[in-house]
């Protein structure tokens, strides 16, 4: 079965990894895959900043939920806004649940409380796609927090259902934990760059998803790729600054070759950094490789704006990958 | 061999993660160094290659280590640990050890507090602050934990104060009925009741008992964590204290670096320079057709050099008149030696001197 069709099968996909590495365009790509695919998706943003509308061209969410495309929402949750909720929820008495919902030291427990929004986030989503709400999904796709605030979203209901006797919280926490824990119903896809710290991040997420969750990742997309130096040993750096390009090495007609080397020759740094750049990629991907067998996509560099067009040439790029 | 406008006694280095925090950090600190000034680095979580680079290793896990520079002055590098810096932190203020030791070995210290929200940004001032205080550095840079919006690490000091102080605390402390008095208090009465009422149902008694024990245990403790946090506010906004604000290149990073700057000012902070860091180089457009793979490579590079181009000419805008912006070109190779390193830091601080 393709990784696609898989990755299809889950009521709830968690994207994350270290800041900078386009976690949130991954997040978007896959949910639009899944959605092309014919499920429902609700794709789920946390961070109080929204960007995920530049990237689908919506509206953006202001905490509500807002259809982008055929089958596919997109919603920036506000952690505080669900546990709130479930306040109301809970309490019967509506001036009562005011009064707490609205009571500072309510706000700084629910604030500073550990994993208690992880929990509401997470919470939220298993019961999006168990019918609970309005709003029907198949699967949440979830943009979560960048990998240490995202390692410890995952961990949360864990730790919290060893350390919660009973309660509310703690049957919540246990069947959350579980719900994450479970293979056929929560994925979890890390997203990276090849570069140093980004893998090594990804290498600690790897281990601890295996240790505390007992539980790989589903896959593993590397993003941000620089493009493979195709000229490999037939360009090289002369006197310092002059390039050359071997006639027929590359991948160019030759027709071509003479105005590639006027370029080249313009911008020998180019070369250089583009070289060692991809070199950096090269050296990265095989460390994962080391560490990581299971399944993986490489997303090269693209020369777009952060934009729809971009959306578009990335979920196309995973579309081939996972298939 | 002045620092220019970096010639202050605290350099906070803040930005969003993957903005090459660290190792700007690090360059400055070799740079001060050889200006003559004692000099400490305070970070987390260098890569290998830049611990490499300055010959340390875990042995400079929450102690100073210092790097062979071949400088005049020092340079000590520490790694921080939010951990070992919080069971340190309860060790100095708790009354007694045994009071230390209820701490320690309390559930909810051990599996939760670690990851309580702001934690590890609230540990890093903390330290921050006890090195400060010891006066045995001529200028100390200071790594911040990479955040999203880095701001977590300026709201930690407060957030922790209002999650001890608030009614957490006060409830499990408390009952309800002794909150408020007479009429007017009814309604926080009935509230703190139903707060607790929730609390139980919602966290079970199991919990509720820990965290009460580790509040109770924490209580001694925590008229000096508040005071602390409070001090520490103050070397934030010290006049002698200047942010070092990093940024990717490229103008979907904009809007988060001028938030930040923002912010940092409307705290009443002193920013200095805004570096905008791995800048790729501009190629100028030589046309031609995209295909090969040649080609489709530099296309790309000159879609990089302009995206990064009009980022820095938006930032450029939105900044007032003599605001100064660093820019740090993408090398080829990261810093892999101190000389290297050095370099770096000399590139910057050739544009603030």
């Amino acid at each position: 079965m393709s990784i696609l069709a898989q990755l299809s099968k889950r009521q709830l996909i968690v994207v994350t990894g270290k800041g900078g590495v386009g976690k949130t365009t991954i997040a978007a790509a896959i949910a639009r895959l899944l959605a092309a695919a014919g499920r429902r998706v609700l794709l789920l943003e946390i961070d109080p900043r929204e960007s995920l509308h530049q990237l689908l061209g919506t509206e953006p969410s202001g905490g509500g939920i807002v259809k982008a495309g055929s089958r596919m929402s997109v919603q920036n949750l506000q952690p505080r806004a669900v546990v709130n909720a479930l306040v109301r929820e809970k309490v019967p008495i509506g001036v009562l649940a005011k009064k707490i919902v609205s009571s500072p030291v309510f706000q700084h427990f629910a604030d500073g409380a550990p994993g208690l929004k992880e929990m509401a986030v997470l919470g939220y989503a298993l019961r999006t796609v168990e019918g609970d709400y309005k709003h029907k999904a198949d699967v949440v796709v979830l943009d979560a927090p960048a990998t240490g605030h995202g390692a410890s979203m995952l961990a949360a209901p864990l730790l919290l259902s060893d350390l919660v006797g009973g309660g509310q919280i703690g049957d919540m926490a246990r069947n959350l934990a579980e719900f994450i824990a479970d293979p056929a119903r929560c994925g979890v896809v890390l997203a990276a760059l090849a570069e140093e710290m980004p893998v090594q991040e990804l290498v600690e997420l790897v281990a601890l998803l295996r240790e505390r969750m007992g539980r790989p990742p589903e896959l593993v997309v590397v993003n941000g790729l620089y493009p493979e130096f195709p000229g490999g040993p037939a360009v090289r750096r002369s006197g310092g600054t002059a390039v050359h390009v071997s006639p027929g090495t590359s991948d160019d007609p030759p027709l071509r070759t003479a105005q590639l080397t006027a370029r080249l020759t313009d911008h020998p740094s180019i070369i250089d950094l583009w070289r060692e750049r991809r070199a950096v990629n090269d050296r990265e991907l095989k460390r994962l490789r080391e560490i990581w067998k299971g399944p993986r996509a490489e997303v090269p560099l693209q020369a777009l704006e952060r934009g729809p067009a971009l959306l578009a040439a990335i979920e196309a790029t995973l579309a081939e990958e996972l298939a | 061999m002045s620092l220019g406008q970096l010639e202050r006694k605290l350099l906070v280095v803040v930005g969003a993660g993957g903005s090459g925090k660290t190792t700007l950090a690090a360059s400055l600190g070799l740079r001060s160094a050889r200006a003559g000034a004692e000099t400490l680095v305070m970070t987390f979580d260098p890569s290998l290659r830049l611990k490499d680079a300055l010959g340390v290793g875990d042995s400079a896990k929450d102690r100073a280590v210092r790097v062979k520079s071949g400088t005049r002055a020092r340079l000590d590098v520490i790694l921080l640990d939010a951990q070992s810096t919080f069971d340190r932190l309860i060790e100095r203020y708790a009354p007694t050890q045994a009071a230390a030791e209820r701490i320690y070995t309390n559930r909810f210290y051990r599996e939760l507090a670690g990851n309580l929200a702001g934690i590890l940004e609230y540990m890093a001032v903390e330290r921050l602050f006890e090195v400060a205080s010891e006066r045995s550095y001529d200028r100390i840079i200071l790594d911040t934990p990479p955040t999203r919006q880095a701001l977590d690490f300026l709201e930690a000091p407060d957030r922790i104060v209002n999650f001890l102080d608030s009614g957490a605390i006060k409830i499990a402390l408390k009952p309800w009925w002794e909150a408020g008095g007479g009429i007017a208090g009814i309604p926080m009465r009935l509230a703190a009741k139903g707060v607790e009422g929730i609390a139980d149902r919602l966290l079970g008694v199991r919990l509720l008992g820990d965290m009460l024990e580790f509040f109770r245990a924490f209580a001694p403790l925590y008229d000096g964590f508040r005071e602390r946090a409070e001090q520490v506010r103050h070397l934030l906004r010290d006049p002698e204290t200047l942010f070092v604000l990093v940024s990717g290149p490229g103008e979907d990073r904009i809007p988060d670096t001028m938030f930040f700057a923002r912010k940092l000012k409307e705290g009443g902070h002193r920013v200095g320079p805004i570096v905008v860091n791995q800048v790729h180089p501009q190629v100028g457009r030589t046309g031609g057709p995209a295909d090969g793979r040649f080609a489709a490579g530099l296309d790309l590079f000159e879609f990089l050099g302009r995206r990064d181009q009009q980022g820095i000419d938006r930032l450029r805008k939105l900044l007032s008149r003599g605001e100064p912006l660093v820019l740090v070109p993408l090398h080829a190779r990261p810093p892999g030696d101190l000389e290297e390193l050095e370099q770096l830091g000399e590139e910057v601080i050739s544009q603030v001197r």
